[in-house]
Formats: C-alpha cells, structure tokens, sequence
C-alpha cells in the first residue's frame, strides 16, 4: 500500500498521517483548505479522500464536502471554493467544491445513492445544463476520456454553458429544445448515461425519446423530479408514483427512487437502467 | 435502401444489405452488437465530408429549417437514384421527395437503424476514427451555438482588454529601451542625450549616423529641426565620448531598430484599439474616449461586469485604494477615479471636476449598459448625453461667472455637521512631510509666539485637494489646512485651534484672526481653545500684517 501524501500543511502532523487510509479505500491526501467553503475554513488541514463513486473525492475537515478533482485547474464556474493538494513530488492538485444545495446530483450522493452510473471515460448526455453548474462537475468526474453533451435550450443561461464550455473541451455545448433529439442528432453519438433535470411535465417523454436516439442499450438514466412542477395540486409522493410508471412504460425500468430531503421542495431523484436484459429466473 | 447519416464531419450514406431483417425491429438492435455484425447489415456507399466549420454549420442550419443544403442536394441526387432513402426527420424526407423526387422512410424501423449505425459509427467509417471526430463536433457544436445566441465575434470585449494590456506593456517596453539606447550609445555621444529630448527622434538619429563622425557629413533636416541639428553637429566634432567599432554600433543601431517598429506598432495598435472600442462600445467611446473606455472595460473585467455596476461605482473606479482608505479613517472619499481622464472632465475647472465627473459617471454607466445589453450598433444615445453634460458644464460656469461679478464676498460654505468626521485631508493626497526647521527655533520669534513654545510642526491629518498649490508648502511651516485656493496665514497661537478649522475661501489674517475668529464670518464649528485666545489676543493685535509674513516664512 502506498503511504499516505501528505499535503501542504500537513507537516507536523506526522503520527496522524500513518493509520489513514480507510473510508475510501486507498491512500488518502493531506491538504490545505485555502478558501473557506463547507464547513473548511482557510488554511486548515484538510484530508481528501475517494469517495466510493469513481472519480469523486470527500474533502474531511470540520465538516465535509464533497469535490471533484478540476479539470481545468485554475478555473472556476461561478464562485465555488477550492481545495489545494500537494503530492509527494511538489505537484499541486485543485479539487472543487462540490455544493450539494446547487446540484441534485450532488445532493443524490451525500444521502447515499447506490450507484450514480457515471464514471471516468463514460459519455453523457445532460440534458437541462443550465449554467453548467452540475455540468462542470460531470465533466471533471469523466475526465478527458468522457464527453459531456450539454442540452440547454434558454438563451441565457444558454450563454454562460457556452463560456464555461470553452475552458473544458470534453463538454459539448447544445443550445436546443430537448424536446426534438432530432435537431441534435448530428452533434451526439450513443451515450453512456443521460442525465435529466428538465423539470417539464412532460420529461418522462422527453428522456424516452432522447434514450431512444441516443442511449446505449443496457445502459442507465438519472431523472429529477421536482413534484411541483410535474403537477402541484397532487402529493410528491403521488407524483413520483406517477412518473415511475410512465418511465416504465418506455423500457426505462427504474432501480433507485431517492427523495431528496435535503433539497428544497419536493424533489426526487430516480436513478435506473434502458432496455435491460431481461433477469433470467434460475 | 439507402439510409442517411448525419455526423460533425460530413453526410454518410449507408446501403442496407439485408432489408429483411428491419422488419425484426427489437433483434436489430442486437445486431449491430458487433462492429462485424453491423458491417453485414450496412455498408457505407459514400460519404460527403464537411470542407471547414462553416460549411458545416451552414449544412447544419439549412437542416434545422428543414431543408437540405446545397451540398447536401448534389450528394443525394449522385448516390440516390433509385433507392428509397431513410432519413431520421420526417420533415426533411418530405423536402427531399418534393425537390429531388427521391422516395424518403421514416418510421420505428428506421430509428433503430440509425441507434444501430450510430453505436457502431467509428467502425463502420472506417478512415474516421473518434480522435478525428471530436474536433470537429467540438467547432460545429461551438458554431451552432454561437449561431443560436447571435454570437458576433466583432463584439468580443476581450479584444479591447488585451489590446489596452498590451498599450501598457508596450509603453513600458519602449521606454526601457529608449532608455537603453541613450545609456548605451551615451558612451560614444553623451552630448546627444542632453540635445535631443525625444526617444524617437534619439533613435532615429543615432540609426542614421552611427558613428559620431558621420554627423557633419549628413543632413539630419527630416528628423530634427534646424538648430538641434546644428547642435549636434558641433557636439560631434567637440564630444568627449569614447570611440566604438563598427560591430558595437550594429548592434546599437539593431536597438534602434526595434525602438522604431515597437514605437510604429504601438501607433497601430493604438488605432486598432480605436477601431475595436467603436465597434464593441460605441456610446461609451462617444462619451469619454476610446482609452478611458478601454481602461474601464480592462478594470470591470469585462463590458457584462461593467454593466452591472452603478454609476457611483464607474465614478470612482481606479481610485479604489484611496476610496477604503477614506472609508476606514471616516474621511471624504475621492471623487473622481479613471474618469479623471476624460476629456469633459478635463475640459472643466478644477472646482467642477468633481460635479462634472459625477454626471459623467452617471451616463456613462448608462451608456455601458446600452453597449452591454442593448441591440443598437450605432452612437446617437452616447453623443446625445455628451451634448447634454457640455450644456451642464457650461451651465455650471456660467453660475459661476454670475456669482464672481455679483457680490464681493461669496457665501460662506455650510457642511451638514458630523461629529465623527475628521476634518482635514486624511484620505487623499497628503504631500511629502518635511522636517519643518523653522519649527524648533524660539530665538527671533515674537513674544505672543514664544508662549506657544511647543509651536507644532505636527502634521495634522489633513485633506488636501489634488491641486495643491504652493501655498500648501508653506502651509507646512505650520500645521497644515484643508483649503481651496486661499491663503490662509496662521500664526502658531493660531495652530492650536486648526483642528478645529474647516476649508475656507478667504484670507485669514493670523495675528488678528484669533480675534477676528469670533468677528469674521469664519465658520468654526469644533471646540475651539477659548482660553489660549485671550491670553495671546492682546499681543497678537500688535502684530502688522507685513510681518506675519515674515514670520510665516521662518
């Protein structure tokens, strides 16, 4: 087993370094909180761990947080903190902030969602970039391997994708409505994973068509659910009922319904599987 | 049947081999598992490559509207005859049968297809592998998009920021080496650095004559005047410099060189630089000039972050270190930052700058926003306003002019009281502080003076207005003021009470001001110390007015 990087600052704690690497599996790295953010006031200690999901980090310090390890050092999306690594041979490595109140995905992963599907070197399709937010973040988990196709039809934050996308050359950005796949359809290969936070009555659709233009067989889909916006006058849970079943409908069979307790509203996030084969009864 | 592909590189057709087996919808999927089994199903027939970027997101547009392109139509109609032609929008199969007469399928069947063709994409286009594919679906997604957000490269703000960058630098650089060029060829010539002031005109000389001797033999008449020519002349023959080889004056006359093409490139780029601001900001060029425009678009970052701050803000830009510090120790703020420069601003008399520079602020963050967010291309709105802030300039002289020829003595200026705010210049330019020597001598003073023996040299913390005048130098003799253009002659006694002193317009007569304190109209609103008055009153009433002035200037 490796020994355990220490990072900057971590210097005098030499004892403490020695018995780590648990938790996550593998060597853990000291490093320094250079700017406050989740609980991490600058100039702390700070531990950065693996997180069970490939590609995502857990900064521990006072309290936690989780990153990703940028893509672009040196670049920032709208203000997020950074935490700064120092490896054994004096490279520095900058994780990011990961902020589970601005990103679902986020959120899914700090209650403990089994599986998030998306590992380095996959391809996926977002669709509902938004700003790039959640995006950026994607797109640091799949490194240069993967490829981000981000779908954002508002002008707007339209705009903001573009800029963020000309930093990171793996994400594609698509001002379009994800409504008619077709009008991307020479933009987007077959993808891994399709990521959907539309927040349409319709989305139940809208993924359907978009898996079926785009999504590998066997592969899988996150949708959120905001229950408000799919119809406010029935409860969440009858909302997220409801959806389930008009996603089953079109072969894709969700494995994990996770309400988001964290987040404002009521919002859900269903993580699942396209055109799986079928279980064989043994 | 021929299928239609489209894909960031080009149009792909592919024959189907085996038509049969569409009609198994849910086992061609399966099918297309392997790049081997796929390639028994279709086959590609020919491919139409994308010659650059645009030609492909000009495709990629005439798609969206539904209608195929031109290069698009000539590549059907070579590879289509008689076939049935599978297309993956309905809407472009109905063109395409209209206008090329070719029979076009779209269904359930079809869809799979493409799944199909699309997960096996690479292999099947043999000669195109993923690495050569995802540049150019990076360019036509960035090309799209900038497309669909009306993206106009000639508005980019980052133009003007690097370009401004780059005046600086370049202004420094050739500073640098004009200086270099003087240091350096002063060895052989010393007596040129004095004759010739100019860089360029330095440069220039020494490239044309190198070595000093050659100076008599030539004709200087398109660089330099007539009498700097004939001065040099004569300092040539008569320079105590030292002699240099030929291969030392190549090498000073190659510096010379660049000092030229960097002064001739910054001429040019200083012209860019105006083009650029005309055509990304062209009310706020109209407004305060293309270089304060540039300056201030370089400082917010870019125009968008400009145009979200308030005019109060964009008044005091530049100034920002002497703003906090003013804040800090509660004193007046700076009025005017990188918009001092403009030339309305500087157009106007020192005692309007401020006003003048607030109004500008004003529009010209209005005119920012207009550039920033607004559709108009053209300058009306920034020439207007700058017809509008003459008119109020000219309007506030004009009342000043009124008040000057009306009454012999103005008004004297009432500050809304503020027990926190420390009078006297704390925040802004303070100038050097010298030892005052007069300080410290008792012998040759006056009587009235010498009881305040412990006369202070002390510096007070004091504002002072940017134009400091001469005045403030003997000011500094004794405590200083906060004053606009008066004198204000204070006798030591005086100095005691200066804290207490606000700016004034008048004369203030030292020895009889303590007296004449309570008299004049002289506005004292701290504490003042009656005591000392009393005591030195007396003697101070027999002090002329002739000699204070004497005594000031110990």
């Amino acid at each position: 087993m490796s020994p355990p990087q220490r990072g900057r600052g971590g210097g005098g704690g030499g004892g403490r370094g020695r018995g780590l690497a648990k938790g996550g599996g593998g060597s853990a790295v000291r490093g320094r909180g250079s700017e406050s953010g989740g609980g991490i006031k600058g100039g702390n200690k700070v531990l950065v761990a693996p997180h069970r999901h490939a590609g995502v980090f857990i900064a521990k310090s006072k309290g936690d947080a989780l990153v990703t390890k940028n893509l672009v050092p040196g670049e920032i999306i709208y203000d997020e903190k950074r935490i700064f690594v120092q490896n054994e041979d004096r490279s520095t490595v900058e994780y990011r902030i990961w902020n589970p109140h601005r990103s679902k995905l986020a959120a899914a992963i700090n209650i403990g969602v089994d599986n998030i599907w998306i590992n380095p070197g996959l391809k996926v399709l977002y669709l509902g970039a938004s700003s790039g937010y959640t995006v950026s973040h994607v797109s640091d988990i799949v490194g240069h391997e993967g490829c981000v196709y981000a779908v954002e039809h508002s002008h707007i934050c339209g705009s903001d994708l573009v800029n963020m996308t000309e930093k990171r050359t793996n994400v594609i950005p698509i001002i379009e409505d994800a409504r008619h796949p077709a009008k991307y359809r020479m933009l987007v290969g077959m993808v891994d994973i399709i990521l959907c936070d539309i927040n349409q009555p319709d989305q139940a659709t809208i993924i359907a068509l978009n898996a079926s233009y785009f999504l590998k067989p066997g592969a899988h889909f996150m949708i959120t659910i905001n229950a408000n916006s799919i119809d406010s006058k029935l409860s969440a849970e009858t909302v997220y009922q409801k959806e389930v079943e008009k996603l089953q409908m079109e072969e894709l069979r969700p494995t994990e319904i996770l309400p988001l307790d964290n987040c404002e509203g009521d919002h859900a996030c269903v993580f699942g599987g396209y055109r799986l084969p079928r279980k064989q009864n043994s | 049947m021929i299928i239609l592909v489209e894909t960031p590189a080009g149009f792909a057709l592919f024959k189907v081999k085996d038509e049969g087996k569409l009609a198994n919808i849910e086992d061609l999927a399966k099918e297309f598992e392997t790049p081997d089994s796929a390639r028994k199903i279709v086959k590609l027939k020919a491919f139409d490559k994308f010659d650059n970027t645009s030609e492909a997101l000009e495709a990629v547009v005439k798609l969206h509207e539904g209608t195929p392109s031109k290069g698009l139509r000539k590549f059907l109609k070579a590879n289509c005859e008689g076939e049935t032609l599978a297309v993956a929008d309905s809407k472009l199969g109905n063109v395409i049968k209209e206008k090329l007469k070719i029979d076009c399928v779209h269904n359930n069947a079809v869809m799979e297809l493409l799944r199909g063709v699309r997960s096996q994409f690479t292999e099947l286009l043999s000669g195109l592998g993923d690495q050569d594919m995802a540049p150019m679906r990076l360019g036509l997604s960035h090309s799209l998009a900038r497309y669909k957000l009306k993206f106009s490269s000639d508005k980019v703000d980052t133009m003007i920021i690097q370009a401004i960058g780059l005046l600086d630098d370049l202004d420094k650089e050739l500073n640098t080496y004009a200086m270099r060029v003087r240091e350096w060829y002063g060895w052989h010539f010393p007596e040129l650095a004095k004759i010739i002031s100019d860089n360029i005109l330095y440069a220039k000389s020494v490239k044309l004559m190198g070595n000093r001797i050659n100076a008599a033999k030539l004709d200087f008449s398109e660089i330099l005047s007539e009498e700097i020519e004939a001065d040099l002349k004569e300092a040539a023959v008569i320079s105590m410099g030292t002699e240099v080889s030929d291969l030392d004056l190549l090498h000073i006359r190659e510096l010379c060189d660049q000092v030229l093409s960097l002064s001739e490139y910054r001429a040019q780029l200083y012209d860019y630089l105006k083009s650029r601001m005309n055509t990304v900001a062209p009310n706020l060029t109209a407004l305060v000039g293309e270089l304060v425009g540039a300056r201030l678009i370089s400082h917010g970052g870019s125009l968008l972050n400009l145009s979200k701050q308030p005019g109060s803000t964009v008044q005091i830009l530049g100034a920002e270190k002497a703003l906090f510090r003013a804040l800090k120790t509660k004193h007046a703020t700076p009025k005017y930052g990188l918009i001092y420069h403009a030339s309305v601003v500087g157009q106007a008399a020192p005692k309007h700058k401020g006003k003048i520079s607030r109004s500008l602020a004003a529009k010209a963050a209005l005119a920012i926003r207009f550039d920033a967010l607004g559709d108009g291309q053209d300058n009306t709105m920034g020439l207007e306003n700058r017809a509008k802030l003459e008119a109020r300039l000219r309007n506030l002289e004009g009342k000043d002019l009124g008040r000057l020829s009306g009454s012999a003595k103005g008004k004297p200026k009432i500050e809304v009281y503020d027990k926190d705010k420390k009078k006297g210049s704390g925040g802004l330019i303070t100038p050097a502080k010298t030892y005052n020597a007069a300080a410290d001598s008792l012998l040759g003073q006056t009587p009235a003076k010498s009881e305040d023996g412990e006369e202070s040299s002390k510096k007070k913390d004091k504002k002072k207005k940017k134009k400091v005048e001469e005045e403030e130098e003997a000011e500094k003799e004794e405590p200083s003021k906060k004053k606009k253009k008066k004198k204000v002659e204070e006798e030591e006694e005086a100095e005691k009470e200066e804290p207490s002193k606000k700016k004034k317009k008048k004369k203030a007569e030292a020895e009889t001001e303590v007296v004449e304190v309570a008299k004049e109209e002289k506005k004292n609103k701290k504490k003042r110390k009656h005591e000392e008055e009393e005591t030195t009153e007396t003697p101070a009433k027999k002090k002329d007015k002739k000699e204070k002035k004497k005594k000031n200037k110990d």
